[in-house]
């Protein structure tokens, strides 16, 4: 009896440990909004070279405004189309070689982040981090992580993004980023910081939300001058490819979000 | 014993010629012996027909004994005898040469070596050797020196040449009647040995050298550093592995420190468990490199408190840290995490510079590191770098400006039939190195099998495509790798090999084939799929002048990602590798000297090895060397090219004193400077004498063999007044010794009689 449960003890370590330490798989998880739902693609199950995080985070207590669409699902907004769109126009622009699906993502204590050095995190406005999560972000950005943000707006949605964001680097400085930073040139050169609307200007024709009305493209940069977290603040690209299809929406709108998303990958990839 | 029973020396016999003095024919004795045999046989056929007890074969076996004592006799009849040539007394001239160097001062058993050549000299050697032969002594250091006395050893000569002063004193034979030379010595020669040109001239003047073997033939407390291998040239701030050889007797078991030291700081030690006696210990101590500059090193074991000899527990080294900083240029195919974190390991290393080229969009190119401040080969335009703008270089001479080259995700066919040739010139003539990552367009996949690089690749390419694969895989050093110092991730051995194991699996993996002859497995990968067949991952090799490297993975990454940030062991994976890359490139002049530290040693050999803008010989240059000694004197030695070597000069050059010296070669074609190009040597003074102090019995032995001579201990030196009469050297004449009378034969007469009495007792037969 004391060698089964010795056994199984073990078997037991050793499952837990490869959970730890090996990446988790593959979870499509279901869309929170209609407009965004989306199949497999057929080689959703090819391996690739480059894998996009999608950062899975606890949403704050902080009252969204659109509730019935997020709510504490807030990490899923244009999940999963926005990610696969992504994922499409970055194959056809450029040499990455991605995988057509991305990787959900989790500051859970595991090791599973690490196996995916880029991650991107949505509706950040939103979320809220706890010490262990902030110090494993931490860790993560440190070690070669980069985190893209992007889709939230206005100063209180900043306010809550900061508060998660001084956790995990209450000294360093969030700076503007300079128009003459690779990551505006590495691969299209976008001299200008134009606003990326979310869907809602499809409808209201107005190219802001709240009062977010200047789009920041901001940075958090490491001790060598490189962006590790790469901050668009009252931009939605993410809306904006995820509805790049539509003709409703415009389309140097969608074109600059690809664009942008391009150059953010590959500076990601080249610093 | 041979002397008791053959009655003259064994010298004697391998000098002499052996005769018969009675002038019969030879078939006369050989018909004898048969008729002897046949009358023998019939008669003791007769006698023993009748007897029930001789049967055939005991008839045969006394018949064969009587026929045996007959051979005997008739063979006496004959006169056997030895004819030897002899010294004619007073009119020939004996050399004793005695070993005054200062490892004669060891002291072996209460006396040391020089009292003890006293003591055989005096104990009556000399007297007897006078009283029929002209003597001369000699002493013996670098060269031989006539003495009157034997108080005019001194013992404190820095070196000993054994070869030198054997053909020094061998001249002399040319004009005087030389008839032997006696060598006293512990045979403790700083060249190595007697080489054979001096063997050869001493064997044509038939010179016989006796030699006496003076002092232990192994020391019983001692450690002797026998050599200490570094590279003599480095990359600042490189991890450089001194690998020290050496050997004891006395302390089997016990635990010592070697240390590295620069002047007086210590740069690195490492405990050892000692080996078993006598055995040649080798142990590599890793350090750093440091800043550019001339290092002096000094490799060293702590001496024991009772160690017999602590002069020879410590070695000097040289090693010239170059400033230079070479440059690889990384081609990659696809934009990658490999990409990134590659170049990450490696933007602190303050040695590599590292330009690339990334292909980020099917007809885009990204480059870094290039047009780096001051490079006046690629002036920017307009504020624009033109450097490699248009890709991979397709001039020799941009491209062989690099040191070395890494090739990512990248197929071979994106490189032009011209480009794909200058890489294999790259490292064919140019002497660089080049690295090949594993990718989804890499190696068998990107088509490089069917390229004319296949040729430098360490591996044969799988004749198939698909060999990049998502599996993870756990990595393994291989033998080769736990020596390598490009893997040598943890200082001590033991941890390093651990370390590798815990490192997290690779990402992805890709066949590299078979390795070719000469290739170097260092670390193998062992997917976690698939029945885990382990497969090479890192493999290195030579090629002409350069050296190339497989790491069949893009997926190293992981190493900095899924490991603590302290952690640096991907980092120092990736250096180490590039280094080697690198380290080894030459430049358009290359100096050097076999030695770089002269111990005892005054003649120096330079030489340099000057290659044009493309690296082809440059037999037309004018090449001289500058040479500046530690007190700031300085002399210009013009070098000649070397007749069997294109582009190579060389010169001879006598260091005026001990001490460092920089020697900067210059290679001009006119008022154009091909290159330049510094090293460093150092000559040492009294430093040889303190190694191999045991007694080089074999040396001896092999000395005297060869000439004709003996070898005595200093207990039977006696004897060689007696022996050293027979020579061919010299004025001679023969003389016969008889060798009938010798108690072998009357044993063996004895012996066959006693024989046949006791066969014939045992069979009852008497």
């Amino acid at each position: 009896m004391r060698l089964r449960a010795a056994v199984f003890f073990i078997l037991g370590g050793l499952l837990t440990w490869g959970i730890l330490y090996a990446q988790k798989p593959f979870i499509d998880y279901p869309s929170t909004e209609e407009h965004a739902e989306a199949a497999l693609p057929p080689d959703w199950e090819r391996d690739a070279e480059w894998t996009r995080g999608r950062l899975k985070y606890t949403s704050s207590t902080f009252e969204h405004p659109y509730p019935n669409n997020t709510g504490r699902y807030g990490w899923r907004t244009d999940y999963p189309l926005g990610d696969r769109h992504t994922l499409q126009g970055l194959m056809r622009l450029t040499r990455v070689d991605a995988k057509s699906v991305e990787q959900v993502v989790e500051l859970d204590n595991s090791s599973d982040i690490y196996n995916w050095p880029f991650v991107y995190g949505v509706e950040v406005g939103h979320w809220s981090l706890n010490d262990e999560e902030a110090d494993q972000m931490r860790d993560y950005l440190l070690r070669g992580g980069f985190f893209m943000t992007d889709d939230f707006h206005g100063t209180q949605e900043w306010d809550v993004f900061m508060e998660g964001m001084r956790k995990v680097f209450p000294r360093r400085p969030v700076v503007d980023i300079d128009n003459k930073d690779e990551i505006f040139h590495v691969i299209y050169d976008i001299d200008q910081r134009s606003r990326i609307p979310g869907a809602q200007f499809i409808y209201s024709g107005i190219p802001w939300e709240f009062d977010g009305f200047e789009p920041k493209f901001r940075a958090i940069y490491d001790d060598k001058g490189r962006i590790m977290v790469g901050i668009c603040h009252n931009v939605d690209m993410g809306d904006a490819i995820e509805w790049s299809d539509d003709p409703r929406y415009p389309e140097n709108y969608a074109s600059l979000a690809y664009r942008v998303s391009a150059n953010y990958v590959m500076y990601d990839l080249t610093h | 014993m041979f002397e008791f029973l053959f009655k003259y020396p064994l010298s004697i016999y391998r000098q002499g010629t052996f005769i018969f003095l009675a002038g019969w024919p030879l078939w006369l004795m050989g018909l004898g012996v048969l008729a002897a045999a046949g009358v023998l046989g019939f008669l003791i056929w007769r006698q023993s027909s009748g007897s029930a007890r001789m049967g055939v074969v005991r008839r045969t076996s006394v018949w064969v004994l009587q026929t045996a004592l007959a051979a005997l006799l008739l063979f006496l009849l004959w006169h056997p005898a030895l004819s030897v040539s002899t010294l004619k007394p007073q009119q020939n001239i004996v050399a004793v040469v005695v070993d005054d160097s200062t490892s004669m001062t060891t002291n072996d058993e209460n006396s040391t070596r020089k009292e003890a050549a006293e003591k055989v000299l005096n104990g009556g050697l000399l007297k007897a050797l006078q009283e029929k032969f002209q003597v001369r002594l000699y002493k013996m250091s670098d060269h031989a020196e006539r003495i009157d006395k034997l108080d005019q050893l001194t013992a404190n000569a820095t070196a000993t040449h054994i070869g030198d002063t054997l053909k020094q004193v061998a001249a002399d034979a040319s004009s005087l009647p030389i008839g032997a030379m006696i060598l006293l010595s512990d045979g403790a020669d700083n060249t190595g040995g007697v080489d054979l040109e001096t063997l050869s001239e001493i064997r044509r003047q038939r010179i016989p050298v006796h030699t006496i073997g003076l002092g232990r033939e192994t020391m019983s407390h001692d450690i002797e550093i026998s050599n200490v291998d570094v590279a003599s040239r480095a990359l600042p701030e490189s991890r450089l592995g001194a690998t020290v050889s050496f050997h004891q007797h006395g302390y089997t078991g016990q635990k010592a420190k070697i240390t590295l030291k620069e002047g007086s700081k210590i740069v690195a030690s490492q405990d050892v468990t000692l080996k078993a006696e006598g055995t040649e210990q080798v142990e590599t101590v890793l350090f750093n490199a440091g800043d550019a500059g001339v290092k002096t090193l000094e490799a060293a074991i702590e001496p024991f408190l009772n160690e017999e000899n602590v002069r020879n527990n410590r070695v000097t080294r040289l090693v010239n840290v170059d400033s230079r900083k070479p440059r690889l240029l990384y081609l990659e195919g696809e934009p990658r995490w490999e990409f990134k974190f590659l170049k990450r390991a490696v933007e602190d290393d303050k040695t590599l510079d590292v330009a690339s080229i990334l292909r980020t969009a099917p007809n885009k190119l990204y480059r870094q590191g290039v047009c780096r401040p001051g490079d006046t080969a690629h002036p920017q335009v307009n504020g624009k770098c033109t450097e490699m703008e248009d890709g991979f270089p397709s001039k020799v001479e941009d491209l062989f400006a690099f040191d070395g080259i890494i090739f990512g995700s990248v197929d071979a066919p994106y490189l032009t039939k011209n480009q794909q040739d200058m890489v294999k010139q790259f490292v064919d003539r140019r002497g660089g190195g080049v690295l090949f990552l594993g990718g989804k367009d890499s190696l068998a996949d990107g088509g490089w099998a069917k390229s004319v690089d296949a040729d430098i690749l360490p591996t044969v390419l799988p004749d198939r495509k698909n060999t990049y694969s998502f599996v993870g895989a756990d990595v393994e050093l291989t033998p080769a790798g736990q020596d390598s110092l490009i893997t040598r991730i943890e200082e001590d051995p033991a941890k390093n090999i651990e370390r590798w194991k815990k490192l997290p699996y690779i990402r992805t993996f890709q066949d590299p084939g078979e390795p070719k002859l000469g290739a170097v497995v260092l670390a193998n990968f062992i997917p976690k799929e698939g029945g885990g067949v382990k497969r090479p991952l890192l493999v290195t090799m030579n090629y002409g002048r350069g050296r190339t490297a497989i790491f069949a993975t893009g997926g190293s990454w992981r190493w900095q990602m899924l490991q603590p940030l302290a952690d640096m062991s991907h980092e120092m994976f990736y250096r180490q590798l590039l280094r080697w890359v690198v380290g080894d490139t030459p430049r358009h002049i290359t100096g050097s000297t076999p030695k770089s530290l002269l111990a005892d040693e005054s003649h120096v050999k330079l030489r340099a090895e000057v290659r044009d803008k493309t690296y082809l010989p440059a037999s037309d240059a004018v090449v001289e060397a500058h040479i500046t000694g530690e007190g700031g004197q300085q002399e210009t030695v013009n070098m000649t090219p070397e007749p069997l070597e294109q582009g190579v000069y060389g010169a001879d050059w006598t260091t005026p004193q001990a001490g460092s010296y920089i020697v900067e070669v210059v290679a001009k074609r006119g008022t154009e400077e091909i290159g330049r190009d510094t090293f460093t040597f150092r000559r040492e003074d009294g430093i040889a004498e303190n190694f191999h102090v045991e007694q080089n019995r074999d040396l001896l032995q092999k000395l005297s063999a060869e000439t004709g001579g003996s070898y005595y201990k200093p207990a039977d030196a006696q004897k060689l007044g007696k022996d050293i009469n027979y020579s061919q050297a010299g004025i001679t004449v023969r003389e016969t010794r008889d060798l009938w009378d010798m108690p072998a034969i009357f044993l063996l007469f004895l012996g066959i009689r006693a024989a046949e009495w006791l066969l014939r007792r045992r069979w009852g037969v008497i």
